[in-house]
């Protein structure tokens, strides 16, 4: 079972919300790129379509894949800010899943030329909102503050 | 894998499910699904399910890696497929190693050409590989010395018997299944040729070189362009073959296998290749295929840990990784990709009784090769996990791309 909620399920199916994946390469350096199609599948896994085959973030994603590294998005629209860390799980090459997403790459652009499907299976959330943030930041470590703040 | 941990483990389990081989439970065999999966193959070595037998062609891991191999009921530690929560899994000794997937079918597979040839039996299909091979008759064999790991006649004689497979295509049948197979969107990268060394002709080779125009060219109507991403594995040509071949068909891209990329052991081993051209004139015919396809779109594959057979070869790994390795340095140094194959003395070559090396020969001949890519500069895109999915070394340099 997934552990996106139905908020941001709907959040990753709207093509109106700014989406962020970062990964990083096997020096640890990261690596980002924006795309709104970023999507959520049945299973409430992530999809990512990787255009290019020889990318910087294809690459940083057959090594996390490989090695069992974490990849991160971001996911935004209006005040709602989300972080979800999770593991790419499969590269899809070929097969049904692959012609669907062909095809619907070729719907939005009929230049594009899908490499990779790739789906990420999601294992951390944080409500990534400055008010959740600093919520959390109060709550923890309630020493942080400026003075100014508590002042009659 | 933790003395490896920066090679891939997916090519580290490729490596060794194709050294051990592998089994199927009849419940992994229960989700086969005949109107999805393939499960009828033309293939040149090894061996093919058989009309009746309806067992996967191969495997595929998570992360798009292809498993090359197949089944055997002789194997004597072999993996074992099982289904279990759903889940089509490896299995080695009752623990779960991986998850894997049937190759799919292609729309194509099911449709007859004009002739009434089964198209499944004109091109077969890896992954996202159109693959024809249009002789499946070597004729080194014909006089007995045909290479000894090979078992390209006794599959083809049995083909032929058991599912009325014709060892020949004709150019017709290759055209109208490539072009019934293009009307898949996405299905296809590459197209590749392969065929049994055919040596009649003026000059040896000629009559293969001939073959290879006119299915290229039969395929090639199908493409807007004159060039199209392709390959054939064939016979070490001339430069006038080679030119010949390059001028007249939509050809990119050259593979002529060494085989065993040391010159006493391919005397032995492939005795008929080395009595009618020679170790030192087949290599050099490799390498100049260079000038005419250039840097990177040639490669040789090798028949990885067959330079271990005995009573000839290397009792040694370590001897046998060293010679190997400089050798193939050697083609790399003048632009030419070694790649390999698991070496799996197959049943009906004359290796069939020999054993093949340790899992950790596998793991570092296979970065050995990749690290030799690396070095100089060539990328073996023709020949990568997607086109082919054979050779365990170009699948790693799938994590060194830019």
């Amino acid at each position: 079972m997934s552990i996106l909620n139905d908020r941001i399920q709907a959040l990753l199916q709207d093509p109106e919300a700014a989406k962020v994946l970062a990964t990083v390469d096997n020096q640890g350096i990261p690596h980002i790129v924006s795309d709104n199609t970023i999507t959520v599948n049945d299973e409430g896994q992530i999809i990512y379509l990787e255009l290019i085959e020889t990318s910087r973030n294809s690459v940083n994603l057959v090594n996390s894949i490989w090695f069992k590294r974490k990849v991160a998005i971001h996911l935004s629209k209006g005040e709602e800010s989300y972080q979800i860390k999770g593991y790419p799980a499969y590269s899809v090459i070929c097969g049904p899943v692959f012609e669907h997403y062909y095809k619907l790459s070729l719907e939005r652009n009929p230049e594009f030329d899908l490499s990779t499907v790739w789906i990420i299976e999601p294992d951390e959330i944080t409500d990534d909102t400055y008010a959740a943030r600093k919520n959390k930041e109060r709550e923890k470590h309630p020493l942080i503050t400026h003075l100014d703040r508590l002042a009659k | 894998m933790d003395k490896y941990n920066d090679v891939s483990p997916f090519v580290i389990i490729k490596s060794d499910v194709t050294r051990r081989s592998f089994i199927y439970t009849d419940r992994a065999l229960g989700a086969l699904d005949k109107s999805k999966h393939q499960y009828q193959q033309r293939v040149l070595i090894g061996s093919n399910g058989g009309e009746n037998a309806a067992v996967p062609v191969s495997l595929l891991l998570r992360d798009g890696t292809s498993i090359i191999g197949m089944p055997s009921k002789t194997a004597k530690n072999p993996y074992v497929v099982d289904q279990i929560d759903g889940k089509l899994v490896l299995t080695d000794q009752g623990e779960i190693v991986e998850e894997v997937h049937y190759w799919y079918k292609p729309d194509y597979y099911d449709k007859f050409t004009s002739s009434g040839t089964p198209m499944w039996q004109v091109a077969s299909s890896r992954p996202q590989r159109l693959d024809i091979d249009p002789n499946s008759h070597c004729h080194f064999w014909n006089k007995g010395n045909g290479c000894k790991f090979c078992n390209i006649n006794a599959n083809s004689a049995q083909s032929e018997k058991e599912c009325n497979m014709s060892k020949q295509l004709t150019a017709q049948d290759v055209y109208e299944t490539v072009k019934e197979a293009l009307k898949q969107p996405g299905a296809f990268t590459n197209l590749k040729m392969s065929s049994g060394s055919i040596l009649s002709g003026a000059e040896i080779f000629d009559d293969e070189v001939d073959m290879y125009i006119e299915m290229l060219q039969a395929a090639g109507d199908n493409f807007k362009d004159k060039k199209f991403p392709s390959t054939i594995v064939a016979s070490a040509f001339s430069e006038k073959q080679l030119a010949k071949l390059y001028e007249n068909t939509g050809l990119m891209t050259y593979t002529s296998d060494i085989e065993i990329p040391n010159e006493a052991l391919f005397a032995w081993i492939c005795k008929g290749k080395h009595e009618e051209v020679g170790y030192a004139e087949w290599k050099r015919r490799i390498i100049r295929a260079v000038d005419i396809f250039g840097a990177g779109n040639v490669s040789s594959g090798i028949v990885g840990g067959c330079e271990m057979a005995q009573p000839h070869g290397f009792t040694n790994e370590d001897d046998a990784l060293k010679a190997v390795l400089e050798e193939a340095e050697d083609f790399a140094s003048q632009g030419v990709s070694i790649v390999h194959c698991v070496w799996v003395p197959m049943h009906g070559s004359a290796f069939h009784n020999q054993q093949n090396p340790s899992l950790e020969y596998y793991v570092r001949l296979a970065k050995g090769l990749s690290d030799l890519r690396k070095k100089y500069l060539l990328n073996v895109d023709m020949d990568n996990y997607r086109k082919c999915g054979n050779h365990p070394d170009s699948d790693l340099d799938r994590g060194n791309l830019e």
